[in-house]
């Protein structure tokens, strides 16, 4: 058969309608299967709980009348209606999802991205961004763009790509769009959460970022298989992808330790069907992390954080990032204060989380080169194994968690507020976590000495974790001291917040906003610092 | 194929259970002696005295022959060999192929599972734990017996099941494999007291009291660190713990009556002559503990007993004088 590299969108949409149709028709024939029926069932069902609490706008009305039709036809339903109705889901679930492309927008949008975020910074109107392509310099001096940018450069020229970066903020894909295009990359394909179609400015780039919709309230399985099938037909169709494999942004401000299997095994998935097709097309997986000063919904993301009770469902918070107005303020904050965002590039892996040398061939643990190929073998062939390719993607996700940590670069503003935050939970010295941060606040000021000498503590251990490789340095915590960091801390921590996160008053700092101080130092939990205890709950199980 | 690496007693037993299921097996050792008397005599004297080996093994010095086009790779090496081997085999082992340890300890220095040394150390990732009550001499002699085998992957399970299962042997399956690999290193800990308690004759009621603290203390260790508690009432925990504690053969319960006896731990191990994971383990699970702030008193006092010059009577009437707790955990109910 044909290689999947010269599929147009037209083919890879008809192509994901194709399998996921024959995939229902197999698993709901036979003896194990539930039936056609069941399975329409299940997607009016989960729909109707979701459109129950979906606004009343022309959107929820279309699904309601199509989901109305459906119920309607079902009871009397032949086999072959039952099996076109089951086409008719699948392709309506893909029209949504694949909607929003539209390839000659996408490189027109790839082009202006930068000059329009480079405006923001400079202070003119959302309105008046896109008339003005002045220079990107400005931009580049507060976007860095380190580590293996060659390496990430090589692979895509080899394979297709999954760009798989750490996740903070709504920020993070128009920042990684600007930054595939500083690398000369061609687009990458990118699954955005519905929630980012609403703001106008963000609508924008969005639309035109070869985003395709991501609706995270439907709770169908049948629209999330179809979602990871999308995903899977397009990297076989050549298209680069772009995965946050954390899922949602970090919300407790924490680098995510844990990430979602459903997407990222996608990429094992396409390499498989590309090598059962007869192409010896490979796959990349390459991890990215997004490293801020401050961060743009910092302030509802960590009360989300800390007023979640266990496992609660994906809820869709009004955040900052919803307002227009406050990505231009947040974009001018950083340029204001001269801070960097750092994007940093780290080693590309195989499918498998081997990782992989500058030819694109993958290493074993000890860098003898393997044939990732040979992990699908099963008496000689090919083959696919769901328990067996689950494993595999678990030990990608591993892999991407280590990836991630060793490339976090450590900030002036995340070190301050872990200095401070070990200096105040040994004064205060409350039982939990909670009452820790109700105790905190203007009545407890800390003498600066005490903060400075214990981020001059903190810098020692920063710069040996980063010799061991643990760890990256932000230029603003090398050649430093105490002083130096705290002054470049408060910087960011003074002034970009509602609220400033600390002040200085005298020769004592006063915590403003004990959870944004808990969520900045968050970003260094983790390392063993400070020999502090883990402060910040650990996920909940998956 | 399958390829079995060492041929110490354990080894050598697992192979000839496998040829005796009809598999061609190929056993690796170092010794080219111990290789030449299993493929010209069909014994191996010193590993296990009066077994007549079967004929589907083959012994062969060279791990490359051993392990190439074999399904699966039954790694039998004491831990203290073990990441050497591994590392050897990560110079001939091919991705698809399964592997499964049978070792019973944990590495020295770095506490590391062998699990996560093969992970270190070569492509294999579709790895297996085998543990469980086997006292290899009574499975060389044909008496029945049950195992687990714990792994991720469902066709190292099958696999092993088709090499391993018959008879007089059945094969359980588990897919915890941490915390099968914990209960099978931390329970040579618990075994060295109950072998101590043995000879020290202070009564079943404190023999049992004993061994189930230590079980306690195993589970609570290695949940934290992640096992499924169950794993601990399992063939891996209980019932290995069982046949430890209640066999004078078992090594480590000898190294336990010989300690009760004042006897200096060099010239145990000296007249031993083979290895006893639990007097390393002992290290790991002190370490362990206090990594990762479990209470572990029983695991303790044996360390102590060990290395630091503790007299067994003085350990006991430590542990009998410490505060008495909770039994177990409470329960928390579905519902």
């Amino acid at each position: 058969m044909q290689p999947g590299t010269g599929w147009d969108e037209a083919h890879i949409a008809s192509e994901v309608v194709a399998r996921k149709v024959e995939r229902i028709l197999r698993d709901a024939s036979g003896d194990g299967g539930r039936g056609l029926g069941a399975v329409i069932n299940d997607t009016l069902y989960h729909e109707r709980v979701r459109l129950q609490g979906a606004p009343d706008d022309e959107r929820t009305r279309a699904d309601g009348a199509f989901h109305a039709r459906v119920r309607r036809d079902l009871p009397h339903a032949t086999p072959a209606r039952q099996r076109a109705l089951v086409r008719e889901i699948v392709a309506r679930y893909v029209g949504e999802i694949t909607g929003h492309f539209d390839p000659r927008v996408y490189r027109f949008a790839t082009r202006v991205l930068p000059y329009a975020l480079s405006g923001l910074m400079q202070g003119f109107s959302p309105s008046a961004l896109l008339g003005e392509l002045r220079g990107a310099s400005h931009l580049d001096e507060h976007l860095l763009l380190e580590g293996e940018v060659e390496g990430l450069q090589g692979v895509a020229a080899l394979g297709t790509v999954i760009l798989a970066p750490t996740h903070s903020s709504n920020l993070d894909s128009l920042l990684i769009g600007y930054a595939i295009y500083r690398m000369k990359l061609p687009p990458f394909l990118y699954g955005a959460g519905l929630n980012l179609f609403s703001n106008p400015l963000t609508s924008f780039f969005m639309h035109n970022l070869g985003a395709y919709t991501v609706d995270r309230r439907k709770a169908d399985p049948l629209y999330r298989e179809t979602l990871k099938e999308y995903a899977t037909v397009a990297l076989e169709g050549g298209r680069h992808n772009l995965f946050f494999p954390g899922g949602t942004r970090s919300r407790s401000g924490e680098i995510e330790s844990r990430v979602k299997l459903g997407l990222l095994g996608a990429g094992l998935a396409a390499y498989r069907h590309n090598l059962l097709r007869g192409s010896a097309a490979r796959v990349f997986v390459v991890p990215c992390t997004i490293s801020y000063p401050l961060v743009l919904e910092a302030a509802s993301l960590v009360r989300s954080f800390l007023q979640e009770t266990g496992r609660s469902a994906y809820v869709v918070v009004e955040d900052e990032s919803s307002r227009a107005q406050r990505w231009v303020d947040f974009l001018r904050g950083i340029a204001a204060l001269d801070l960097r965002v750092h994007v940093r590039i780290g080693r590309a892996l195989d499918p498998f989380g081997d990782e992989v040398d500058a030819q694109g061939g993958s290493l074993d643990p000890r860098g003898r080169p393997i044939d990732p190929r040979r992990y699908l073998l099963r008496d000689g062939a090919v083959t696919e194994d769901p328990a067996r390719d689950a494993e595999y993607t678990r030990a990608l996700g591993r892999r991407l968690v280590e990836s991630w940590r060793r490339d976090s670069v450590a900030l002036p503003t995340s070190a301050l507020a872990f200095a401070l935050m070990d200096v105040l939970r040994r004064d205060l010295a409350q039982p939990d976590l909670y009452r820790l941060l109700r105790a905190i606040g203007a009545d407890t000021p800390v003498d600066t000495a005490r903060v400075e000498a214990a981020v001059d503590r903190l810098l020692a251990e920063l710069q040996a974790l980063e010799r061991a490789g643990g760890l990256q340095l932000a230029d603003g915590l090398r050649a430093t001291d105490g002083r130096g960091v705290v002054d470049r801390g408060l910087r960011g921590l003074g002034a970009y917040h509602a609220t400033p996160v600390v002040e200085r008053r005298g020769a004592q700092l006063v915590v403003l906003d004990a959870d944004l101080l808990f969520f900045y130092r968050n970003r260094l939990e983790g390392y063993g610092l400070l020999g502090a205890p883990r402060l910040c709950p650990a996920a909940g199980p998956r | 194929m399958i390829a079995v690496l060492g041929a110490g007693n354990w080894g050598t037993t697992l192979a000839d259970l496998i040829a005796s299921n009809g598999h061609a097996v190929r056993l690796w050792t170092r010794d080219p002696a111990q290789r030449d008397e299993v493929n010209a005599r069909r014994s191996n004297e010193a590993a296990v005295p009066g077994l007549r080996i079967a004929e589907g093994v083959s012994a062969t010095s060279d791990l490359g022959e051993a392990v190439r086009g074999a399904a699966l790779v039954v790694m039998v090496i004491p831990s203290r060999g073990f990441r050497e081997v591994s590392s050897a085999l990560g110079e001939v082992l091919a991705p698809e192929q399964a592997v499964l340890h049978a070792t019973k300890g944990l590495e020295r220095e770095s506490n590391a599972r062998m699990s996560e040394v093969l992970l270190a150390e070569t492509c294999a990732r579709q790895i297996g734990v085998l543990s469980g009550p086997n006292l290899a001499a009574e499975i060389a002699r044909r008496k029945p017996a049950g195992t687990v085998v714990a792994s991720r992957f469902p066709r190292v399970i099958e696999l092993a099941r088709r090499a391993l299962s018959c008879p007089r042997m059945m094969v359980f399956a588990g897919d915890d494999v941490l915390g099968v690999e914990l209960a099978g290193a931390l329970k040579n800990v618990v075994a060295i007291a109950a072998g101590a308690a043995t000879e020290m004759d202070i009564g079943e009621n404190a023999k049992a009291l004993l061994v189930t603290r230590g079980l306690a203390e195993v589970t609570r260790l290695a949940v934290t660190m992640g096992a499924n508690p169950l794993t601990l009432a399992g063939l891996a925990g209980i019932g290995d713990l069982m046949v430890t504690c209640a066999s004078p053969r078992s090594r480590n319960h000898r190294v336990g009556a010989a300690l009760a006896r004042g006897e200096r731990l060099p010239d145990i191990l000296a007249g031993l002559g083979m290895v006893a994971e639990g007097v390393y383990a002992a290290v790991a699970a002190r370490d362990l503990a206090r990594v990762h702030r479990v209470e572990a008193p029983l695991l303790d006092g044996v360390y102590r007993v060990l290395y630091e010059g503790t007299g067994c009577e003085q350990a006991l009437r430590e542990l009998m004088t410490l505060p008495a707790g909770r039994d177990v955990a409470r329960f928390q109910s579905a519902s």
